[in-house]
């Protein structure tokens, strides 16, 4: 369970969200989402390219999300 | 600055092949995200009206065509019958990426007809694409998804949209929720 100032933070940034034109918060919000979205591809591309690792992926991803994920083949 | 996240333009190149073969709603995480919740996310979920076999091939050919990868499979018979028509979503990425994922299902109750017929776009995210509804998501936030992300996602869509929510259309959406899937 997260903390009090946790959910303060939510509040906080969502308050800033709504009452800032969104250039403003796109410009601070943007590059978080990018660099994960960047830093999780390059992962998954090192990680594919280990020994094992294209299964790791496949049972990384079958965690994320159960069912959704095809059974492993090759 | 850019005006486009790298989810913001997955999200529109994908819906501006897909929209041509069926209506649609993105959903879930994507729609907080979009209104600037601040967290990260490997996937975007969208629903569209239920197709026939043969309609779902021609788009899924047209997003292939078009540099969109399925992760289950590339034959659309199969990703018909052993995914969409039993419920489950399949997940599109683009060629030679591994995230993000678009989530792709059918829609599979009057619920997610309902999600459909009342689908908006939105101009606070600056994207034109059709969500659905902010009280839908919070419903489905609240009462049926309920871990700490979704209830935060909830919690940022309440004050950014303060004094605009139709309480009244949330608590409907919760019925309709508590009968179709928490039976």
């Amino acid at each position: 369970m997260r903390d009090k100032t946790h959910t303060q933070q939510i509040e906080r940034w969502a308050r800033f969200v709504r009452d800032n034109p969104r250039k403003v918060w796109k410009g601070e919000q943007g590059p978080l989402i990018d660099s994960q979205i960047s830093m999780a591809n390059r992962f998954y591309s090192r990680l594919e390219k280990v020994l094992g690792g294209k299964e790791k992926i496949r049972r990384l991803r079958r965690l994320g999300k159960g069912p959704h994920v095809p059974p492993a083949s090759t | 600055m850019k005006d486009k996240t790298v989810l913001d333009t997955f999200a529109m190149d994908f819906v501006r092949i897909a929209e041509k073969h069926a209506k649609y709603a993105i959903v879930s995480g994507f729609v907080a995200i979009a209104h600037g919740r601040s967290r990260g996310t490997e996937d975007v979920d969208i629903i569209i009206e239920r197709i026939s076999r043969s309609e779902f091939a021609k788009m899924h050919e047209d997003l292939e065509k078009n540099g969109f990868d399925c992760i289950q499979s590339s034959y659309p018979n199969e990703l018909y019958e052993e995914y969409l028509s039993k419920g489950t979503g399949i997940r599109y990425v683009r060629e030679g990426m591994h995230i993000p994922e678009m989530e792709l299902r059918l829609s599979k109750d009057s619920l997610d007809d309902y999600q459909l017929e009342t689908r908006k776009k939105l101009p606070f995210t600056g994207l034109g694409l059709y969500f659905s509804s902010i009280e839908m998501n919070i419903a489905f936030k609240e009462e049926l998804l309920r871990s700490e992300k979704d209830m935060e996602d909830a919690r940022h869509l309440r004050i950014v949209y303060e004094g605009k929510i139709n309480e009244a259309e949330i608590e409907k959406i919760k019925r309709m929720i508590r009968r179709l899937r928490l039976r």
